[in-house]
């Protein structure tokens, strides 16, 4: 499968977006779990969960891949709606706290439970994962990020995320809403960590910790947080920047953590973002975008970020991105 | 006994450099509401100035005086928290003051990749492998009925308890402390009655990073060692520890800091050293359950 791809691509690049596929399908992971508000960091910890699982059915067991990535995927929905449970009531520093402490204790499992290898690691996994899976799993993860996005549940999830009170006065099952993205956030994840643990062959407890959840969740803001294809560009970027920068490690990541504090500092919304647009969406919101600007009709949706309202000259609507970001 | 005392003193000694840390931890984000994740970097960096100035001095610890090596070691605990001070002032300037008041999550990463960036900055700097920091101290072990203290061991704990006693003078008693508490309750107000809440959050960055700076002495100079990722776990745990007291409090987050020390020590002492870092975050996970807002209580966010 998409061997006419790999055939003209020199092995640095295909090891290189091998690598940044399995990252951004871990971080479309955290996109739908954190849609609808509450903050994950222990996404890395869901999807070693999901790697060690499948990892255990293909090595010991000899499951087909398949079987073992569907298994792993729903060892992630579980644990995502035991997290979930834990952390609805919770506001989004309190949950990611607690998630946190959650992704570092089963670290601390992982190393003391000898069957998955302990300290030593889980070795000897056969290699399933090609560059084709990798892209057909993030074309599935991608399409339903974009279907998700326009759904009755995303609109949900957002309007969760935005206020929650509101959002159940409206009439939404803000605990059902939440749980069904967090379960299906970390079903995604769970695959991506089932994808990789299948390709670097080795599944180590320490990627689980919270310093590899923390990537996700910068991949996550960096890309810009409200859109699907936010996340892809950040893991994408973030994942293919330090590779390209051909020094040695240390610089390279010297060169990162700048370029990272520096684009966080200038544009703290994300790199991609779009302010949702109310009833039909044409071409990608242009449209009535550019009617707004040129006057030509009233809008009755709300303004995008940034732009000026003709209807209250002077005013300038911060849209729903601007309203989470209180100053001060 | 014995054994349990022992643990005791080793567990207070850990505990006390957990508190300072998490201090300074608690201490900006209380002010600031600001995680700043580039702390344990600076933490790190005060071991690595450390390691850097007693090089430059070349002192033979054995042939110094008790009371020489620790004038000296009073000149170097000087010198490196004006350094990590500087370091302090310099992100506040550039990175911190840019993204506060806005979304949580936005200083968190600015700092993370101020973190990456000194951390790999070190790894550069000073190579991938711990290096050696020679002890200024003369060794010399105090045994008091079966426990053994080394001098060490009691120049760190001591540090420990003075810097948190001038923090504590600091806040509750002097008029910038009682601007900073001001802050830390409602910038708006605080500002309104005139209070200059850049300068406060200014100072308060300069003391955060003066205290890991400290920590990064005593840490350095108890297990003669620096290293590129010494900050970590460290870092990690403090930061748990000030969760878990809530920043509020600052004689909380002290009292918490020792008993985490002391409970991984008994724990290292007792069952096995494996789930010596488990025990923080098992703790964390069952307070936030019960208590989200820490056992003392914590400001809005």
């Amino acid at each position: 499968m998409l061997d006419f791809i790999t055939d003209n691509l020199s092995g640095f690049w295909v090891v290189t977006l091998i690598a940044a596929g399995m990252n951004s399908i871990i971080a479309m992971g955290v996109y739908f779990s954190n849609s609808a508000g509450a903050l994950s960091v222990a996404h890395a910890a869901i999807a070693g969960m999901g790697a060690y699982m499948g990892a255990t059915l293909t090595t010991n067991f000899d499951w087909p891949f398949p079987a073992a990535l569907l298994a792993g995927a729903s060892v992630g929905m579980a644990t995502g709606i035991v997290l979930a449970l834990i952390t609805v009531r919770m506001n989004e520093l309190v949950a990611g706290l607690t998630t946190l402490a959650f992704g570092e204790t089963m670290v601390v499992i992982a190393f003391n439970i000898d069957y998955i290898g302990g300290a030593n690691s889980f070795i000897g996994i056969p290699l399933y994962t090609t560059f084709g899976v990798v892209y057909l799993v993030l074309a599935i993860v991608v399409f339903a990020g974009w279907r998700f996005d326009r759904s009755r549940l995303g609109y949900a999830a957002r309007a969760c995320r935005d206020n929650a009170v509101t959002a159940s006065a409206m009439g939404i099952n803000v605990i059902w809403v939440k749980t069904l993205v967090f379960a299906l956030g970390g079903g995604i994840a769970a695959l991506g960590g089932v994808l990789r643990s299948h390709y670097i062959l080795v599944q180590n407890p320490d990627d689980m910790g919270f310093f590899f959840s923390l990537n996700f969740v910068i991949f996550w803001v960096f890309g810009g947080s409200y859109v699907f294809w936010g996340p892809v560009f950040g893991a994408m970027f973030l994942t293919i920047v330090p590779e390209v920068l051909r020094f040695s490690v240390q610089e390279r990541f010297i060169m990162y953590g700048l370029i990272l504090t520096a684009i966080v500092i200038l544009r703290p919304q994300g790199v991609i973002t779009r302010v949702p647009l109310g009833g039909r969406i044409s071409l990608f919101g242009l449209l009535p975008l550019l009617r707004h600007r040129l006057g030509l009709e009233p809008t009755n949706h709300p303004v995008p970020a940034g732009v000026a309202d003709h209807e209250n000259p002077g005013e300038v609507s911060l849209g729903p991105e601007g309203e989470r970001r209180p100053q001060g | 006994m014995e054994q349990f005392f022992q643990q005791l003193v080793n567990g207070l000694n850990v505990g006390s450099t957990y508190a300072v840390v998490a201090l300074g931890f608690g201490l900006v984000f209380g002010v600031m509401r600001v995680i700043n994740l580039a702390h344990p970097e600076i933490f790190m960096l005060g071991a690595y100035f450390t390691f850097m100035l007693v090089n430059v001095l070349g002192f033979d610890s054995q042939s110094l005086s008790l009371l020489a090596g620790i004038g000296l070691y009073i000149g170097v605990l000087i010198v490196v928290m004006s350094g990590t001070g500087v370091v302090g002032l310099v992100l506040e300037r550039l990175v911190i003051r840019p993204t506060r008041g806005t979304y949580l999550l936005i200083p968190f990463i600015a700092t993370g990749g101020v973190a990456i960036f000194l951390q790999n900055g070190a790894q550069r700097v000073w190579g991938a492998d711990p290096v050696l920091v020679p002890s200024i101290i003369p060794f010399h072990a105090l045994n008091l009925g079966g426990v053994t203290f080394t001098s060490m061991q009691l120049t760190t704990f001591f540090t420990g308890v003075v810097v948190m006693a001038v923090l504590r003078y600091y806040v509750r008693s002097t008029r910038w402390g009682r601007a900073t508490r001001a802050v830390a309750e409602r910038a708006d107000v605080a500002a309104a009655c005139g209070v200059n809440v850049n300068q406060v959050s200014q100072l308060t960055m300069v003391i955060s990073a003066m205290m890991a700076g400290a920590a990064g002495v005593s840490i350095g100079l108890l297990y003669t060692s620096a290293a590129p990722f010494m900050g970590l776990l460290f870092g990690l745990k403090s930061f748990v520890c000030m969760l878990v007291a809530g920043n509020r409090n600052i004689e909380a987050i002290m009292a918490v800091g020792l008993s985490l020390g002391v409970v991984e020590a008994l724990v290292t002492g007792y069952l096995t050293s494996n789930l010596r870092d488990a025990v923080a975050f098992t703790v964390l996970l069952v307070v936030l359950f019960f208590r989200p807002r820490g056992l003392f209580g914590s400001y809005d966010v």
